[in-house]
């Protein structure tokens, strides 16, 4: 259990902000705002959510996606920043752990994640 | 105006960039007497220490039985009664006063950060501190040598910004990190 004065601390930060329910295998889509100069932009990263790791206003997680001519890009987000306009989730997925790092080693269809339908 | 205050621990904001925070909690007090220069004896709580001398000025000062801790502190208040907290709302800077984490004796690498010698290779220098001197001349060690000792558990004041206060449960925000470990009692006094 974390001391409650920190976890007040963190609360008052966190509880503004209106994160969906996600975890490791989700297809998601993450709305970043770039600031370039004085002109300010959004732009969205697509991938599969590998990882999520730590609490409270440290918590992170791992999106991957394969980009131009198939190299791997991973970006890791902290979940609460002020710099994330959005999360949505794409695509829910069956995976079995909760992290998926395997990942790194696959390639085209095998390292497809089948979609979880309810 | 100083202030007592027990390191919670660390967190982060979330904006951008995001600060590295350490909480403190601004420690309930009672100011017993003030004199003419705002130096006042303060007293609050920790842990349940009691005898007769604590007993005596518990009576003298008016205090219920759980205060059972004095200091001598730069106050805001004109008289006696609650510690004022009002003017941490306003500061900007703080400097923080708390022991170390005591390291026990220590070697010259944890406490000075000699560099050791290589671990392998049949070096038979490792942590060791080295040579300490010179020969027969100047024949002694110079004064001020590094060398192996007791480490930390001494006070360490750094200064850090107030990023916020929160009145209410008296915690306070600061930036960057505070010695001590999390739990330890210190003074937090107002630069600005």
């Amino acid at each position: 259990m974390r001391n409650k004065y920190i976890e007040a601390f963190e609360a008052g930060q966190i509880s503004a902000k209106n994160i969906p329910d996600f975890r490791a295998g989700d297809t998601i889509k993450v709305a970043v705002k770039i600031i370039e100069g004085d002109k300010q932009r959004v732009q969205n990263f697509e991938g599969i959510c590998i990882a999520r790791r730590g609490t409270g206003t440290g918590e992170t997680f791992i999106v991957r996606k394969i980009g131009a001519n198939g190299v791997g890009v991973e970006r890791i987000f902290p979940i609460f920043s002020d710099s994330i306009e959005e999360i949505a989730v794409v695509r829910r997925g069956i995976v079995r752990r909760s992290k998926l790092f395997y990942l790194r080693d696959r390639r085209g269809k095998a390292a497809k994640i089948k979609e979880l339908r309810k | 105006m100083e202030y007592i205050i027990e390191k919670i621990g660390m967190s982060r904001t979330i904006a951008v960039p995001s600060v590295p925070v350490t909480l403190l909690r601004v420690l309930d007090a009672k100011v017993c007497s003030v004199d003419e220069n705002k130096r006042a004896l303060v007293s609050y709580v920790s842990g349940k220490k009691m005898n007769k001398a604590i007993a005596g000025q518990q009576k003298k000062y008016n205090l219920s039985a759980e205060y059972n801790r004095f200091v001598t502190l730069d106050v805001a208040n004109q008289e006696a009664g609650d510690l004022d907290t009002a003017p941490l709302g306003e500061a900007k800077t703080l400097k923080v006063s708390l022991k170390t984490k005591g390291r026990g004796f220590a070697g010259v690498i944890k406490r000075h950060n000699f560099q050791g010698g290589p671990g392998a290779h049949g070096s038979r220098f490792h942590r060791a501190p080295g040579s300490i001197g010179n020969r027969e001349w100047p024949g002694r060690v110079q004064r001020g040598k590094k060398m192996p000792g007791h480490y930390g558990n001494t006070q360490v004041t750094v200064k850090n910004e107030i990023v916020s206060f929160d009145a209410q449960n008296g915690i306070l925000a600061v930036k960057g990190s505070v010695p001590g470990a999390n739990g330890s009692l210190g003074k937090a006094r107002i630069v600005k």
